[in-house]
């Protein structure tokens, strides 16, 4: 491969002869760094007023802390980036097994929060165990692909494993509860075995499944019911989940086309809810309006392709499964977190990467940029053009 | 790295796939959506964001205050309270609303049930409670709100109209409805200038409901006060018409309401306007005890509430504006003043009534009142007799053509181009509600083949016009023929008294000569000042050379509908004669047959003119002039006598007129009967003591009604009591006899009281419906 063809110029790291791939870093950066300028922002009044009794008024309390783990999460990052894959591929078991082990731990010592029991207190700072899970399944997943090859077809190796693994997993989340978190760990799980090569009938048979199951629980579950009615409907129910998706959209729209100006949203002023944190793009939207939150979607949008593009071009299948899997737990999130804000699906609480509050997801989320790093420092991109990479999807084929 | 650990073929196609939908359509649906939200329905989400996030406090605007012309208030507004909820904060916030609908409903007496309603309507931010609730209620609300710490329940300042004088001059000053709008009267037309504009605060707020930081947003609006009225109308005045009215319509049990005015001739200003009943502007919905109980005892719920509503429309109707009638032999004012305007006849030209004449195009005879005729006369003494055969001589003589354009130039009615058209008219004035004239259409009125309506017209029949309209054209008459355009506010100012604009008198026209004009008021004032032959003579007022016309209209309708006859009694006076600065028409819708008073203008309502007159003047300031036999007649004050001896107080009394009867033998006076400055009739005899004085006794009161005025002082006399007279005519004449008296008979009063009587000169020579 031409390792010198046009584009964005590799970077050096450090003494290495191996570059990480610039545009990604580049963008990841910038979303770190309006993130936490947007947590300021956000965050200001609320710490301001101190309602929870948490900040001790001090307006910039949030934004302090986030900025701190923020650089915290570039050294990860920049670590991270420098481990090599076959490291990742090795810690993959132990990972999963450590993750398992917290979840049933956080059932017993976890901190209760609005009635869930999903965080581990750790002294200095607070984790979720889930949040390292999800990193944790699509290492080993990637791994236990690998190793089964072409036996992923079958289901006694390309099904059975994987979906006791998902299913022991889920149900600790779920005895949490924690929704949210199995959905997204569900649909990773999904993705991977949809790259690894499982069969596509069993995807057709479980989108079934999923369906007939989604419309029973609406029909039959009464909690479910509510969630669909005040999304169909926000502004019938203003006490509840429909009142923060209200507040949300009056955020948006207050923001037409170039918004409110930064720092000038006046929804975050008690009006909406988790504004520095589920509902941070609920802000950007009022502040920056449609032109800035487009931008920064755009460079979300970006910043998956790339990590696709990343995957792809990578010789190694655990870096290119494990590099997919991450960017599609990235684009997960952002997009659900944005489709929650502006009510394209019912409310649940994901949070937006690199811009919610919150120190070990925003570490662990840098940890995941640094791993696509890593791959694109053993695997350097060359194909920046469309055409490059069908063209590396026609040569497989060739070389198969 | 060996080959067959790189991604197969598979697993690239498939993550092209994830890459176009996980990076490219998922991420195109959310551009569209944040397009939708923030470009399409942005005005809609950012009103409604808005709304929850501005919180505008109004700052009222005072509305104006009304003066009457000495500068007494007759409405003004003062600080009352809205209270309201907002049920979205309520919603917010957790407040329960069964405690707020039972705190709110136990405070302001409103239904729990409604306030219940009001606050399910969760989205709204502002929902009205209760209005212009006092400052008491509006404390008990804010210690109910701070007790249980409610964001929901909110107070907000309002105004309300307080009336001063309650009833009086009711129907010229109107009423506001809640949402302080005047609904009637001056309140109604002079809106838009008490009214003022009202200010506001607009502010961002948090959820909480305190100021957002660093981001300010504050619009203020000063609240622009409501201009400030002043009017013509004299409280004092009003006080004095309406008294007498209402006085009038008691005793003459009046069927169906009275109306007054009293104008300044000189400038058109109303000093008094009066409609009766009338109603209390604090409660305006409030009607009569009588009428209430009338509804009250209506069984069928749709019946009391139709019989309510007639009864407000009825007693909100300003009969004084509203009301056209025929106006009768008052009319005749104006066809005297033509008739001499243009020449066709003079004081001292001869006319013979014979009882009745032929008209031109009538069917019938045309009848005096006085079947009989009233012989051969003088213009003066036919104005004196209000004979019907002189004035339908004077119509015929004036001429249609002119008759009538002196009619459009006294302001009964409007010109038109169509020569078809009934004709109507109206004076203008700033009061909602005045009705126009009903007049022949020209074609009709001017015909050379059929002077019935000429003949008719010239003792005021056959059309209708308001009181109003004529008391305007007698002005015309008596001022020296300037036609005024009455009005009723003299003058706007500001808050700060600034003049804002003054109403300047405006003459619409000379209508006759200052010549002409003298000759009817010398004429007039023979209709009331000879006590022989004036049909006027009981609006008489000693020393004030009353002028005036009586008028008395059958109520053609109710006589067609075959019913009793009906009739309007009406009275218009002025005076002083020469220089007239006060004009008064009374008019009473069908009196009552029962009361044993002869039914007509002169019997009726002029003494209630003279009476209204003889209070008026002196507060105006005008001076009473009196002629000798006027001093002779009229009643005196008892000088002081005690420490005299008895011969000073003997000579006293005859230089004031009065008689004395010494009590006892002693040389200096220890005692009088009545007390000093006691006003008493002319004559009586005033018991002076000058030994004991005896403890009065209690005494019996005679029947007076039917004597004399020198036979009721005896009467009186003769049980120790004294007469006096609220009447202003003299009683100079045996046909002067007492109609009232203050005290009816068979009553115990203490030996000495005076007894009031009314006076009337009932000279049957002179009854008539004239």
């Amino acid at each position: 491969m031409d390792h010198t063809s046009a584009g964005a110029a590799p970077v050096r790291m450090g003494k290495a002869d191996r570059r990480a791939d610039l545009p990604f870093l580049v963008i990841t950066l910038t979303l770190l760094g309006i993130g936490v300028v947007m947590v300021l922002s956000a965050s200001f009044a609320s710490a301001y007023y101190d309602l929870q009794g948490e900040t001790g008024h001090n307006p910039v309390y949030f934004f302090s802390r986030q900025a701190i783990f923020a650089a915290a999460g570039v050294c990860v990052m920049l670590i991270a980036s420098r481990i090599p894959m076959r490291v990742y591929r090795a810690c993959a078991l132990p990972l999963l097994l450590v993750s398992v082990a917290s979840l049933a731990a956080v059932l017993v010592i976890g901190t209760v929060v609005n009635g869930a029991r999903r965080w581990i207190n750790l002294g200095f700072t607070t984790f979720q165990p889930s949040e390292i899970t999800k990193i944790a399944i699509i290492l080993y997943f990637s791994a236990l692909i690998c190793k089964y090859k072409d036996r992923m077809r079958t289901f006694r190796y390309g099904i059975a494993p994987f979906a006791a693994i998902l299913a022991v997993v889920s149900a600790l989340l779920v005895l949490e509860p924690h929704f949210s978190a199995t959905i997204i760990i569900l649909a990773i799980g999904t993705s991977m075995l949809f790259l690894g090569g499982v069969r596509l009938h069993w995807f057709i048979g479980a989108a079934g499944v999923l369906i007939v199951g989604a419309v029973a629980a609406v029909l039959f579950v009464p909690y479910v019911a509510a969630r669909v009615a005040s999304f169909r409907d926000p502004f019938s129910d203003l006490t509840g989940d429909g009142w923060q998706i209200v507040q949300s959209l009056y955020a948006i729209g207050s923001g037409g086309l170039s918004g409110l100006g930064l720092g000038m949203s006046r929804q975050k002023y008690l009006y909406l809810p988790e504004e520095h944190n589920d509902f941070i793009f609920s802000v950007v939207c009022e502040e920056l309006g449609f032109i800035g939150a487009s931008a920064i979607l755009l460079l979300f949008a970006m910043l998956v392709v790339r990590g696709y593009w990343i995957s792809m071009q990578s010789s190694d299948r655990f870096s290119f499964l494990a590099g997919c899997g991450i960017t599609t737990m990235l684009a997960l999130q952002v997009v659900l977190n944005v489709a929650v804000c502006t009510n394209l699906v019912p409310c649940t609480g994901i949070s937006l990467p690199f811009f919610s509050y919150g120190g070990t997801a925003l570490l662990i989320q840098m940890g995941e940029a640094g791993i696509l790093l890593s791959i694109s420092r053993e695997n350097p991109c060359a194909a920046y053009a469309p055409r490059e990479l069908f063209k590396t999807v026609k040569n497989r084929k060739i070389e198969e | 790295m060996p080959p067959n650990s790189r991604p197969n073929r598979t697993m690239l196609r498939r993550a092209l796939f994830l890459l176009a939908a996980c990076g490219v359509a998922a991420f195109a649906v959310l551009m569209i959506q944040l397009f939708r939200l923030q470009i399409l329905r942005h005005d809609e989400l950012e009103s409604a964001a808005l709304q929850q996030q501005l919180r505008r406090t109004a700052i009222p605007a005072s509305r104006g205050t009304i003066y009457d012309r000495e500068g007494r208030v007759l409405a003004m507004s003062a600080t009352t309270y809205t209270v309201y909820v907002s049920p979205a904060e309520i919603t917010m916030n957790g407040e329960d609303p069964e405690r707020i609908a039972g705190g709110l409903s136990e405070i302001l007496g409103v239904d729990r049930e409604k306030i219940l309603t009001i606050t399910a309507d969760r989205r709204s931010w502002y929902k009205t409670v209760k209005r212009q609730i006092e400052e008491t209620e509006a404390d008990a609300v804010r210690a109910f709100k701070n007790e249980y710490d409610l964001q929901g329940v909110k107070l907000e300042p309002d105004t309300k109209r307080y009336y001063p004088y309650a009833s009086l001059a009711s129907h010229v000053i109107g009423f506001v409805g809640a949402d302080n709008t005047g609904l009637s009267g001056l309140e109604f037309t002079q809106n838009d200038l008490l009214t003022g504009t009202a200010g506001s605060i607009l502010r961002l707020k948090n959820s909480a409901g305190t100021d957002m930081i660093l981001t300010s947003y504050e619009d203020y609006v000063d609240a622009q006060d409501g201009l400030d009225l002043h009017l013509t109308i004299d409280t004092t005045v009003q006080y004095y018409l309406e008294k007498q009215l209402s006085q009038a319509v008691q005793d003459y049990d009046i069927q169906n309401g009275a109306a007054g005015i009293i104008m300044d001739p000189k400038t058109g200003a109303i000093l008094a306007m009066a409609s009766l009943g009338n109603f209390d502007l604090n409660n305006y919905q409030l009607v009569s005890a009588d009428v209430q109980s009338e509804i009250d005892a209506a069984v069928d719920p749709d019946a009391a509430a139709q019989l309510l509503k007639d009864a407000q429309l009825a007693q909100w109707r300003n009969k004084a504006i509203s009301d056209t009638y025929e106006p009768g032999s008052t009319f005749k004012i104006m066809v005297l003043a033509m008739a001499l305007e243009e020449g066709v006849a003079t004081p001292s030209d001869s006319f013979y009534c014979g009882g009745s004449m032929t008209v031109q195009g009538r069917g019938k005879p045309l009848k005096c009142w006085k079947t009989v005729g009233h012989g051969p006369q003088t213009l003066t003494q036919a104005a004196q007799h209000s004979c019907n055969v002189a004035f339908a001589t004077l119509g015929l003589r004036i001429g249609e053509e002119t008759f009538y354009r002196y009619c459009e130039d006294f302001g009964f009615f409007r010109a038109s181009e169509n020569p078809d058209a009934a004709l109507t008219g109206k004076t203008g004035i700033s009061l909602p509600g005045e009705s126009g004239s009903i007049w022949w259409p020209r074609s009709v009125f001017c015909n050379s083949e059929n002077f019935s309506q000429l003949a008719a017209a010239s003792f005021g029949q056959t059309f209708n016009i308001t009181p109003l309209q004529l008391i305007t054209a007698v002005s015309a008459c008596c001022n020296g023929g300037y036609l005024m355009k009455p009005y009723i506010v003299d003058s706007v100012t500001d808050g700060e008294g600034t003049l804002v604009s003054k109403t300047e008198p405006e003459v619409i026209r000379q209508v006759i000569s200052e010549k002409t004009s003298a000759q009817v008021n010398a004429i007039l004032e023979q209709v009331v000042c000879d006590t022989k032959q004036g049909t006027g003579k009981n609006a008489y007022v000693a020393g004030y050379h009353v002028a005036g016309k009586t008028g008395t209209s059958e109520k053609v309708a109710q006589d067609a509908a075959g019913g009793k006859k009906e009739y309007i009694v009406s009275f218009i006076g002025y005076a002083p004669a020469d220089d007239p600065q006060v004009v008064c028409l009374i008019l009473m819708d069908t009196p009552s047959n029962e009361t044993g008073i002869y039914i007509s203008g002169g019997q009726m309502a002029a003494p209630v003119v003279g009476r209204i007159l003889g209070e008026v003047l002196p507060y105006l300031g005008v001076q009473p002039r009196y002629s000798e036999a006027e001093e002779k007649y009229i009643d005196r004050a008892v000088p002081p006598l005690t420490g005299k001896t008895p011969e000073e107080a003997v000579k006293l009394l005859r230089e004031a007129g009065l008689a004395a009867r010494i009590e006892g033998t002693g040389d200096i006076v220890t005692g009088q009967l009545p007390g000093k400055g006691t006003v008493v009739a002319s004559g009586t005899t005033v018991l002076v003591y000058t030994g004991e004085t005896p403890e009065p006794e209690e005494e019996t009161v005679p029947e007076l009604t039917g004597l004399t005025y020198s036979q009721a002082r005896e009467a009186l006399f003769a049980e120790g009591l004294f007469l006096r007279s609220n009447s202003t005519i003299l009683a100079d004449s045996d046909t002067v006899r007492v109609v009232f008296q203050s005290v009816g008979a068979g009553e115990s009063v203490p030996a000495g009281s005076v007894i009031e009587v009314s006076i009337v000169n009932d000279d049957n020579d002179t009854y008539g419906r004239y």
